[in-house]
C-alpha cells in the first residue's frame, strides 16, 4: 500500500508538478537516443578497455566473394588477428582500432567504387588490405586523391612500388623483383640452366614473368618460351599441351584456385616428371595443398612465409602467431587450413601501420604527413609484430625488403631448402613520387 | 604440327563432352520449363561438393558421382518447389532474377559451410598413356565416354519413358500436354530435378582435374550458355553438337594463336548464330 502510495506521489511529481515540462521531456528522450546510438557504435569490448575514446577506423577492403574470396577471407584473418591483439594492449595512442571492411568482389571496378565510399563515406584513417594487383592497381590513385595512408597487404605487381608508385602506398613486404634475386640463382645453378615461363594473364603474372626472365638470364639461364593463362580459366590443358621441346625446368606464376588447377593439370599430362618444377610460393600455398594432393610432391618454391618451424622460424613469436592463426582459420574452414603468406603479410601491415601510428603519434587524417614520414625507413624487428623476420620499409619507394624461403613440399608439406637473409634480395629503387 | 593437331582434336573432344554434359541439363530446363537457370553453375559446384563430401566417408568415387547426383536433383526439386513453381506463368524476366539470387545464396553458402581451401577429388585411377610427346591420362578420355554415357541415357529417357515422352509433349505444347491430363506442375519439378543432377555429376567427373572451390562452377556456366544458344534454345542434340563443334573450333584456333586468343572464336561464333541465325546453329531449318 506505501509503495503504491510513493508511485502514485511519484507519478504525480512527474506529470503534474510542472517540473516535467515537455520541452524536457522531448530534450531528456534526445539525450537518450544520443546516449544509446553512442553506446550502439562503440562496442562493447572497447568500452570496457577504453571508455569512450574514439576508436581509429582502418580500412580493410579484400575480396570476399567472387575468384579470389578463398584468398580474401584468410587475408582478412590476419588483419582482424592484428586488430584483436593491439586492442587487447591497450590500442593505439589510447585509442581503440576499428575495422571497416569491404568486399571488392575480385572486380576492379566494385573495388574502385567500395574504396571510394571507404575513404568518402566512412572515412577511415588509413587502409590495410588489397589482394589482386589489378585492383591495387586501380584504386592506388584514390588514396593520393584523398591523401589516406594505404598499407598493401597482398599485391604483389612490381610496378605498384615503381613506375606506379605513390606517396600514400606502402608495401611492407617482399615484391617479385626482390624475390627474383633471391631465387634466379638457386634455379639456375641447382635445377637448370633452361626454363620455361607460365604466369597468370594479368598484372601479377606478367610484372612477376618480367623479373625471372631479367634474374635468370643474370645468373647465366636462359629463357626458352612464355605461356600467359588468363585468370579463371578452368581446363589448362590447351594451354598446357602446347609446352613441349627441350629445356630443364618449368617455373609457374600462378595462384589460389589457378594454382590448384595448373598443379593438377600439368601433372596429369605428365609435365611435371619431364621438366623440374618450380614456381612462385602462392602455387603452394598451405590453402592450396589439400586441394593438390599428392600431385605437389616435389615442386620448389620460394615464399615470404611458410607454415613451419625450421629454424629460423622455429620462434616463439611464430609459434604464437601460428596458434592464433590456426584457431581463427578453423573457425572460416573446418579443414582447418595452416596459415599461409596472406594472414601474415596481413598480420604484418597491420602492425607496420601501428607503429608508424605510434611514432607519428597519429590522432586522424590531418596526421597523415607525419605518418608517411614514420613510416619511410621502418624498421621492423622479427617479434610477436612481426614473426616473419626482421624487415626495411625502403624510403625511396617504400617496398619492404625481408628474408625469403626456399622451400619443396615433401610428404604433403612445406620444408625449408634455404633461407635467403633480406640483404641479398635487395633490388634497386625505380620510383619517383609526384611530389618529391 | 600433325601431332598437335591431334592433341588438339583430343583435347577438344573430351572438353566438349563436359561442356555438353553441363549444357544439356541447361538446355533441358530452359527448353521445358522456359527457365534461363543462372544458378546452374552452382548446382554443378555443390554437386562436386557432395561428391568430396561422400568420397570422404565412403572412399568410393562411383558411389559419390552416384550420392552427388542424387542429392543435388532432390536439392533442384526443392528449388522448383519452393521458388520456381510460385512463379510459373509470369514475365521470364522473374526466373532470371530468382536464379540468379539463388546462385549467389548457393556460392556463399558453400564458402561459408565448407571454407574457402580448395578440396580434392582423387580420380578412380590415375593411369596414363603416351600422347606424342605428352603423357595423356586415361581419366579424361573416360570423362568424355562417361558424359556420352549419361547424354546417351537421358536421350533414351526422353525417347522411351512414360515421362520422357510427357515431356517431349510438354516442350511442344504445354497447354495441350497439361489438357491432355499430364501432371505438368510435377513434370516442370522433374526436369528441373533432371537438369540439376546433370550438373552435378559434371561436378563431380570434373572435380579430379581443378580442385573443388565455391567459385569453379562460374568457369563453365558462361561457355554453357554459350553453346545453349548457338545449339538452339531447349534443343538438346543442337547443344551436344554445339558443344563439340565450339570446343573444336577451339583447339584448332590455339594451334595458330595463344590459347586465350583462341576463346574469343566462341565468342565470334555465339555473335554470328545471333545476327545470321538466331534459333540455333544447328536447329533443323523449318520445311
Amino acid at each position: 500500500m506505501t509503495d503504491n502510495n510513493n508511485r502514485d506521489d511519484w507519478e504525480e511529481a512527474f506529470w503534474y508538478s510542472g517540473k516535467t515540462t515537455r520541452r524536457r521531456l522531448v530534450g531528456w528522450s534526445a539525450k537518450a537516443a544520443g546516449a544509446l546510438g553512442a553506446m550502439m557504435l562503440v562496442p562493447a569490448p572497447w568500452r570496457a578497455a577504453f571508455g569512450a575514446a574514439k576508436p581509429f577506423k582502418i580500412g580493410s577492403l579484400q575480396p570476399l566473394s567472387g575468384n579470389a574470396a578463398a584468398g580474401g577471407k584468410t587475408a582478412l584473418v590476419g588483419v582482424q588477428m592484428a586488430v584483436d591483439r593491439i586492442n587487447k594492449m591497450g590500442g593505439i595512442n589510447g585509442r581503440p582500432v576499428e575495422i571497416v571492411t569491404g568486399d571488392d568482389e575480385s572486380k576492379p571496378d566494385v573495388a574502385r567504387r567500395k574504396i571510394e565510399k571507404l575513404l568518402v563515406e566512412d572515412e577511415v584513417d588509413a587502409h590495410v588490405g588489397g589482394f589482386l594487383s589489378n585492383i591495387c592497381l586501380a584504386c592506388m590513385p584514390v588514396f593520393e586523391e584523398n591523401k589516406v595512408v594505404n598499407m598493401i597487404s597482398v599485391c604483389l605487381d612490381t610496378t605498384l612500388t615503381t613506375t606506379k608508385c605513390n606517396r600514400y602506398s606502402f608495401r611492407p613486404y617482399d615484391y617479385a623483383p626482390a624475390q627474383a634475386v633471391a631465387f634466379a640463382p638457386y634455379l639456375v645453378n641447382k635445377l637448370g640452366k633452361r626454363w620455361h615461363l607460365i604466369y597468370a594473364d594479368y598484372s601479377w603474372g606478367q610484372s612477376t614473368r618480367d623479373a625471372y626472365a631479367q634474374e635468370i638470364k643474370k645468373a647465366g639461364g636462359e629463357i626458352v618460351g612464355g605461356t600467359g593463362i588468363p585468370l579463371g580459366t578452368a581446363d589448362m590443358t590447351p594451354f598446357l599441351s602446347k609446352i613441349s621441346g627441350d629445356f630443364d625446368g618449368l617455373f609457374a606464376i600462378e595462384f589460389g584456385k589457378d594454382g590448384v588447377t595448373i598443379g593438377n593439370q600439368a601433372y596429369d599430362l605428365g609435365l611435371t616428371k619431364k621438366y623440374k618444377w618450380a614456381g612462385d610460393g602462392a602455387l603452394a600455398e598451405s590453402t592450396n595443398l589439400p586441394g593438390l594432393g599428392n600431385k605437389i610432391e616435389g615442386f620448389v618454391g620460394i615464399n615470404r612465409y611458410i607454415p613451419v618451424f625450421d629454424p629460423p622460424l622455429n620462434t616463439a613469436a611464430h609459434h604464437k602467431f601460428f596458434d592464433d592463426a590456426v584457431a581463427r582459420l578453423k573457425q572460416i574452414d573446418p579443414s582447418g587450413p595452416l596459415p599461409d603468406r596472406y594472414v601474415q603479410s596481413n598480420y604484418e601491415a597491420m602492425n607496420a601501420l601501428k607503429i608508424g601510428m605510434e611514432k607519428s603519434n597519429f590522432q586522424g587524417r590531418d596526421d597523415t604527413m607525419k605518418l608517411i614520414e614514420a613510416l619511410e625507413g621502418l624498421e621492423m624487428k622479427e617479434g610477436d609484430d612481426f614473426p616473419q623476420g626482421d624487415k626495411v620499409l625502403r624510403k625511396e619507394d617504400h617496398q619492404a625488403f625481408i628474408r625469403e624461403f626456399i622451400f619443396d613440399i615433401k610428404d604433403g608439406k612445406h620444408r625449408i631448402l634455404e633461407t635467403v637473409p633480406k640483404e641479398k634480395t635487395i633490388f634497386p629503387p625505380a620510383c619517383k613520387f609526384a611530389s618529391s | 604440327m600433325l601431332e598437335e593437331f591431334l592433341i588438339q582434336t583430343i583435347n577438344g573432344i573430351v572438353v566438349g563432352m563436359i561442356l555438353a554434359l553441363v549444357a544439356s541439363g541447361l538446355t533441358l530446363i530452359f527448353g521445358i520449363m522456359d527457365v534461363v537457370n543462372f544458378a546452374h553453375g552452382e548446382l554443378f559446384m555443390l554437386g562436386a561438393y557432395v561428391g568430396v563430401v561422400t568420397l570422404a566417408g565412403t572412399g568410393s568415387f562411383w558411389l559419390a558421382l552416384l550420392v552427388a547426383t542424387l542429392v543435388v536433383a532432390a536439392l533442384g526439386a526443392a528449388i522448383h518447389v519452393t521458388t520456381l513453381r510460385p512463379l510459373l506463368g509470369r514475365d521470364p524476366l522473374n526466373t532470371i532474377l530468382v536464379t540468379f539470387g539463388i546462385s549467389l545464396v548457393l556460392q556463399n553458402y558453400a564458402l561459408w559451410q565448407f571454407g574457402p581451401v580448395a578440396r580434392k577429388i582423387n580420380e578412380p585411377f590415375t593411369g596414363h598413356f603416351n600422347l606424342f610427346y605428352l603423357e595423356y591420362p586415361w581419366y579424361r578420355l573416360v570423362i568424355a565416354l562417361l558424359s556420352a554415357a549419361i547424354i546417351a541415357g537421358l536421350w533414351l529417357f526422353l525417347k522411351y519413358s512414360t515421362y520422357g515422352v510427357w515431356i517431349r509433349a510438354t516442350t511442344q505444347d504445354r497447354l495441350m500436354a497439361q489438357a491432355m491430363g499430364i501432371p505438368v506442375p510435377r513434370l516442370l519439378t522433374i526436369v528441373f530435378a533432371i537438369g540439376s543432377g546433370m550438373a552435378a555429376a559434371s561436378g563431380v567427373l570434373f572435380g579430379p582435374l581443378v580442385g573443388v572451390n565455391h567459385a569453379m562452377g562460374l568457369d563453365w556456366v558462361l561457355k554453357a550458355f554459350i553453346v545453349v544458344v548457338v545449339g538452339g534454345m531447349g534443343n538438346l542434340v543442337g547443344s551436344i553438337a554445339a558443344s563439340i563443334f565450339i570446343s573444336l573450333t577451339e583447339s584448332y584456333a590455339s594451334l595458330w594463336v595463344s590459347p586465350s586468343q583462341a576463346i574469343i572464336v566462341s565468342f565470334v561464333v555465339l555473335i554470328l548464330t545471333l545476327l545470321i541465325r538466331p534459333t540455333g546453329l544447328f536447329v533443323p531449318t523449318p520445311k
